[in-house]
């Protein structure tokens, strides 16, 4: 996964998830009382250029993470752009909205700093100590429970759907689209009775360690914590006053 | 469905976070009590949560501002009950958010609401009806999964076309105009997962048919198709 190659393999990594996260919060807030579209895309070019100069992440790896969600932007905005109305005969058709550009504008940009804002958070910070993050925000701890499960079980699930398509495409099981849909039920049969026996194995050997009560590690140290949480929040305070009161 | 991050206005993305909260202070709270009872499941709801958000990464872009994808509530819902889908869906998103950049933080109480609430709470609702009528086990299962899913991807529309009313026609155009783009990609989505959902649970009544009795739908229904 792209993100977390960045998120474990960054200039912050050692930075406190508290700073990097009052940060992102600061540029969701900038995003959405940003006074203009201009001001909006002048959240979202700062917050990228945190994440790729300062951080360190590789600007190609930052655009590859975001296009799916920029394609989906854009296409998203060319569906805003068109208008369903009736025509002269009665009938429903499409029509050209040109009155709606300001309001695309202003979604378009405020999605744009939402999204850098998202990208600056999980492209440094890994999910660990994303989890850490949430556990001294006091969310419930059946909730981050679920998290790590989770967590450690999507690597496993991902490498056998892997090999299980790798082993259906050696035997033609994706040669035709009848049999493609019939491989992908077969996989996904078998994967659901493998959860149930991983999960049945996993409590057992939890049990067997005394392992009845909530999945807890041990929190990472973050050196000079207090410092990088007070710079994260005037650098924050500074990015919300630019695009509350910034380019008109 | 998953509304990207930031698309949402402010207040359609603080309305749309009250309106799940109550749902998940609900599934949490009933989950709870759940592990209380049987502990075991706690592994199982975590692993299916992975299993959820292997699945629902295999998506397509649709021309909505979203996009469309298996959801697997209608799986989860039937396995685990609707209440249960609450706190594993929450998961599943957030974990999309943060590793996927898929759907996002501001958008992710309106996704909730769709995908881990209606779509579930559908899903049960149809299975439960179908039984009820006297359907057979799979036809029960296609129909729970196959309108769970149209169910999701409704609301989605709905949501949208709430935030952003055709300049024109209003809400009602833009509810259609939504509504019929999602319908090109997800109408034969909802199908294939209702087929899907239906070799799963036929998979489970051959290889775990007894873990399968102990399910909140399935319990003493007779789970072989």
């Amino acid at each position: 996964m792209l993100i977390e190659q960045s998120a474990y393999a960054n200039r912050w990594r050692r930075v406190s998830p508290v700073a990097k996260g009052s940060f992102a919060l600061a540029g969701l807030v900038a995003a959405f009382v940003a006074a203009s579209p201009l001001a909006a895309g002048g959240v979202a070019l700062l917050l990228a250029l945190a994440t790729c100069l300062a951080a360190g992440v590789p600007p190609g790896r930052y655009l590859r993470v975001a296009a799916p969600a920029l394609a989906f932007l854009a296409l998203s905005c060319l569906s805003l752009l068109f208008s369903l109305a009736a025509d002269a005969d009665g009938g429903l058709a499409w029509q050209w909205a040109p009155q709606a550009l300001p309001r695309i504008a202003t979604v378009a940009t405020r999605a744009l700093a939402a999204l850098a804002a998202l990208l600056l958070l999980v492209l440094t910070t890994p999910p660990p100590d994303l989890i850490a993050l949430l556990r001294s925000c006091r969310v419930p701890e059946v909730l981050l429970d679920l998290m790590v499960l989770c967590y450690r079980m999507l690597f496993v699930f991902s490498a056998a759907v892997r090999d299980t398509l790798t082993a259906q495409a050696a035997r033609l099981g994706h040669a035709t689209v009848r049999g493609s849909l019939r491989s992908l039920g077969l996989l996904a049969a078998s994967l659901t009775v493998q959860i149930w026996r991983r999960a049945l194995a996993l409590h057992r050997a939890a049990l067997a360690r005394n392992g009845d009560g909530p999945l807890r590690m041990l929190p990472a140290e973050f050196a000079d914590a207090g410092r990088h949480t007070a710079l994260a929040v005037v650098a924050g305070g500074a990015l919300i006053a630019f695009a509350a009161r910034g380019l008109q | 469905m998953h509304i990207m991050e930031g698309f949402l206005p402010l207040g359609h993305a603080v309305g749309w976070s009250l309106a799940s909260a109550p749902f998940v202070a609900w599934g949490v709270h009933s989950l709870r009590r759940g592990l209380r009872e049987r502990p075991e499941r706690r592994m199982l709801l975590g692993v299916a949560a992975a299993f959820s958000f292997v699945l629902s990464a295999l998506k397509l872009p649709s021309v909505t501002g979203s996009c469309s994808h298996p959801t697997g509530v209608g799986l989860g819902a039937l396995l685990f009950g609707p209440l249960a889908m609450v706190p594993v869906g929450l998961v599943v998103l957030l974990f999309q958010a943060l590793l996927l950049a898929h759907g996002g933080l501001t958008t992710l109480g309106a996704n909730l609401f769709s995908m881990a609430v209606v779509g579930p709470f559908v899903a049960a609702g149809v299975f439960r009806a179908a039984r009820g009528i006297g359907l057979p086990l799979a036809g029960a299962v296609f129909l729970a999964a196959c309108l769970g899913d149209l169910a999701t991807y409704l609301t989605t529309s709905l949501q949208l076309a709430w935030a952003f009313p055709d300049p024109a026609g209003g809400f009602a155009a833009s509810l259609a105009k939504f509504a019929g783009i999602f319908a090109i990609t997800q109408l034969p989505l909802a199908v294939s997962e209702g087929l899907l959902t239906v070799l799963v649970v036929n998979a489970l009544a051959r290889f775990n048919a007894e873990e399968l009795q102990d399910m909140p739908l399935f319990a003493g229904r007779g789970a072989r198709a």
